[in-house]
């Protein structure tokens, strides 16, 4: 697995991204269960913690080398491939294909920026998991009360 | 005795799991599979992302392979979910497996959140080729 920052402009990116952040932004606080995104692969959680975000993607069957996250300021962003599983057998016949294969790609803007040093991905089970902390001037702060 | 009768006989099976079946609450999915046949059995292929290997159960009774994962007891964790697109939970699925097959030979495996399943064919339903011989 590896994690880059890029620089690159989004240019047709930025359509599938204002469709993600619609969605984010549908669920704001909003206790609706499950957003409509039947067909989108991986299917993606997003939470706040109190530190950042956590970032949790279903990608079975994805090696960790097959996945590239990037990330530029506070837009976060998946992508590879599902290939088909190595096991396969060069004389076979097809009995069931459900599992579906090809690249994928997912991008979202975080409410906050991102402490880019500090991001950790974990892959584990076929579940991506993204530890994104925001950054220093985002984090919680404790104000202390002086008598005057 | 041909492939194709072995063919008919695996197929899997629609059902959805009965309500109340799992000991914890929580939603209960038919995993996606691939079912793909060689010469020496049959290879099977089921998302399980999020899975453990203690959580799986894989049985074959009655020529009937089941696969259980019970849904996962909630983490506890404190976080505000700001986008739900999936929600964890277990998995069940039935394969009628027929008699050709070797069933002490079957063996699964868990990678990557994929469980491979092979089951290979008893060597009576192996095709062979008969050499033929002028008489």
């Amino acid at each position: 697995m590896t994690l880059t920052r890029t620089h690159r402009p989004w240019g047709s990116l930025f359509d599938e991204l204002r469709r993600d952040l619609d969605g984010l932004f549908d669920h704001y606080g909003a206790g609706r269960p499950v957003a409509s995104s039947r067909g989108v692969f991986p299917p993606v959680n997003l939470e706040e913690t109190s530190e950042g975000f956590v970032l949790t993607a279903e990608l079975p069957g994805v090696a960790p080398a097959d996945i590239q996250v990037s990330l530029e300021g506070a837009t976060v962003m998946i992508q590879g491939e599902r290939k088909p599983h190595p096991a396969t057998p060069e004389e076979h016949a097809v009995h069931r294909r459900e599992r579906r294969t090809g690249s994928f790609r997912r991008a979202f803007e975080l409410p906050a920026t991102i402490d880019a040093e500090k991001v950790e991905a974990f892959h584990r089970n076929g579940v991506l998991e993204l530890r994104l902390p925001k950054a220093p001037e985002f984090q919680p702060r404790q104000i202390n009360v002086q008598a005057s | 005795m041909t492939d194709r009768e072995a063919t008919q006989e695996l197929t899997a099976s629609e059902k959805q799991p009965v309500a109340g079946e799992g000991t914890r609450p929580g939603p209960v999915y038919r995993p996606d599979v691939d079912i793909l046949e060689s010469r020496d059995g049959y290879l099977i292929h089921v998302d399980l992302p999020g899975v453990d290997e203690k959580a799986l159960d894989v049985r074959l009774e009655d020529g009937v392979l089941r696969l259980d994962v019970p849904a996962p007891a909630p983490d506890g964790a404190v976080t505000t979910p700001l986008h739900t697109e999936y929600r964890p939970g277990g998995y069940h699925r039935e394969f009628r497996i027929s008699e050709g097959i070797d069933a002490a030979a079957v063996t699964a495996e868990l990678r990557n959140g994929v469980l491979e399943l092979r089951l290979p064919k008893s060597e009576a339903r192996k095709p062979r080729s008969i050499e033929v011989r002028a008489a």
